[in-house]
């Protein structure tokens, strides 16, 4: 059975909604490897002088993009100067205002935020493409349910790090919500892991994983290169 | 670091701000709500009441004064005086509108996600250690909801199943979950808003589930409360989904 009008419709709005967020993504983390590359002068390991600027880049960002509510660069730790700071990451606050995040980065602590593990990061560090991650509880990290887009950083060749952004999930909802309510019947994006990013009804919810084998249920790949998005829909019965 | 996380910030969330009368007018309208106070009780004494909540004559005359104006008790003169419930709180329908449009549906199912974890625990303490006079107590909390001809009534005879559902279970701290969390949601349940929320089957629902607890089934009861749970989630989403995106059906296409 072919997909209907609307699912062709709402699958088109949403592969180019996401595009639009990956191709900011891909911007931002050429601009810090840029930036990165001009201040590092020939240095291999990031310093603190490497850092110059980069809080303009996420602060644009931010500016530009309001669907996000974070973003900035994580950095390896294998590429970054003792002493130095290993990423640069801003969100946005309650009142609006952007301000830098911290997070605890000493190995062994309790609240010890061990990001070079995480599938944002190690994911984009082993394919060299861009990743989406989520929804997830970033604990201590920025501590939400969220998204993280993150794309490979790379200076003179070599991965350095990652750039990219978090996108809350209760912000994400109204954003896409009408793209997939077009679409009559019950339907659903997920993620590479086949997890629920929306779903359009009680049918699908955020955060569930579609377990598939319901021969009823029909998937639609959206073409967004690497982030592994699908739509999953249920036809409804034709009535004619 | 001198900002904490959000979840560090649940240690240091504000206190409540409202003005101490206003909190203990929310207290015992939530009360009735919840059917914790019926229609025609006495409220104790003043003097009673300042001792309870820790406020002074003022503070307290000037709740009741709120809670009279509002329609929600009386104060009779005489030996057999006091202050009396004689009406339900009308439910605020804007609040309840505003609440829809600002939770979102993640937001939404990690309620019900908590409620169930609470339920399903409740459920089996309940098979374990209710007893005879219980079932009989549930059963004809069950039958209450049915029985209801308002919506204002609905709210807090399903409430008052569930609280001593966890009653039964001998936990007092489950019972305090019982309460948060149906006083986050059971006016959202039965104000009608957008879709009608049908009593009958809460109710078949609710009766199936004591004789599920009073045969001691505890793996039967266990799947009846999570349906029950998920059944209600599916009907705040519902909602939350008519009044939030009804538009959206039209301009998607």
């Amino acid at each position: 059975m072919n997909p209907t009008t609307e699912v062709v419709h709402a699958a088109n709005a949403l592969t180019s909604w996401f595009s639009g967020v990956s191709t900011e993504v891909k911007k931002l983390s050429r601009n810090v490897a840029t930036r990165l590359e001009g201040n590092l002068v020939g240095k291999s390991k990031v310093d603190m002088a490497a850092l110059v600027g980069l809080d303009e880049l996420s602060r644009e960002f931010l500016t530009r993009n309001t669907f996000a509510v974070g973003a900035g660069a994580f950095f390896a730790a294998e590429s970054v100067e003792e002493g130095s700071r290993a990423l640069e990451w801003w969100s946005r606050k309650e009142s609006g205002a952007i301000g830098r995040l911290d997070f605890d980065l000493t190995p062994g602590s309790h609240r010890y935020y061990n990001y070079e593990k995480l599938p944002f990061f190690s994911t984009a560090a082993s394919t060299g493409e861009q990743t989406l991650w989520g929804p997830y509880v970033d604990y201590l990290g920025f501590e939400e349910y969220i998204l993280t887009f993150a794309a490979p950083v790379s200076v003179h060749g070599n991965f350095t790090g990652v750039a990219g952004c978090d996108i809350r999930i209760k912000d994400l909802e109204p954003l896409i919500m009408p793209k997939l309510r077009g679409i009559p019947g019950d339907a659903a994006l997920v993620n590479a892991s086949n997890r629920v990013i929306l779903g359009n009804s009680g049918m699908y919810l955020v955060g569930e994983r579609i377990k598939s084998g319901s021969p009823d249920q029909h998937r639609m790949a959206l073409d967004v290169p690497h982030l592994g998005l699908s739509l999953i829909y249920t036809p409804q019965p034709q009535t004619s | 670091m001198a900002s904490s996380t959000p979840f560090q910030s649940q240690i240091y969330r504000s206190l409540p701000e409202i003005e101490r009368a206003d909190a203990i007018v929310d207290r015992i309208s939530t009360g009735i709500t919840l059917g914790m106070l019926k229609v025609g009780e006495r409220l104790p004494p003043e003097a009673v009441l300042s001792e309870m909540f820790g406020v002074g004559g003022a503070t307290l005359r000037e709740a009741l004064g709120e809670l009279r104006e509002r329609g929600v008790v009386e104060t009779r003169r005489g030996r057999s005086g006091g202050t009396f419930v004689v009406n339900q709180p009308q439910p605020q329908t804007d609040t309840i509108r505003d609440w829809f449009l600002s939770t979102s549906i993640s937001e939404i199912r990690d309620i019900g996600d908590e409620h169930s974890a609470i339920a399903a625990t409740t459920v089996r303490l309940a098979c374990e250690r209710a007893e005879a006079h219980d079932f009989d107590r549930l059963q004809e909390l069950a039958r209450a909801l049915v029985l209801a001809t308002t919506p204002e009534e609905r709210a807090p005879a399903d409430s008052r199943f569930h609280i001593e559902l966890a009653v039964s279970a001998q936990s007092p701290r489950l019972t305090d979950a019982e309460i948060r969390l149906q006083e986050e949601t059971v006016q959202q349940l039965w104000t009608p808003l957008a879709v009608a929320f049908d009593p009958e089957s809460a109710t078949a629902e609710h009766l199936e589930l004591v004789r599920a607890v009073s045969q001691d089934q505890p793996e039967k009861a266990q799947k009846l409360v999570l349906e029950h749970i998920r059944r209600n989630l599916f009907h705040l989403i519902d909602t939350k989904l008519t009044l939030g995106y009804a538009q959206s059906i039209q301009d998607g296409q």
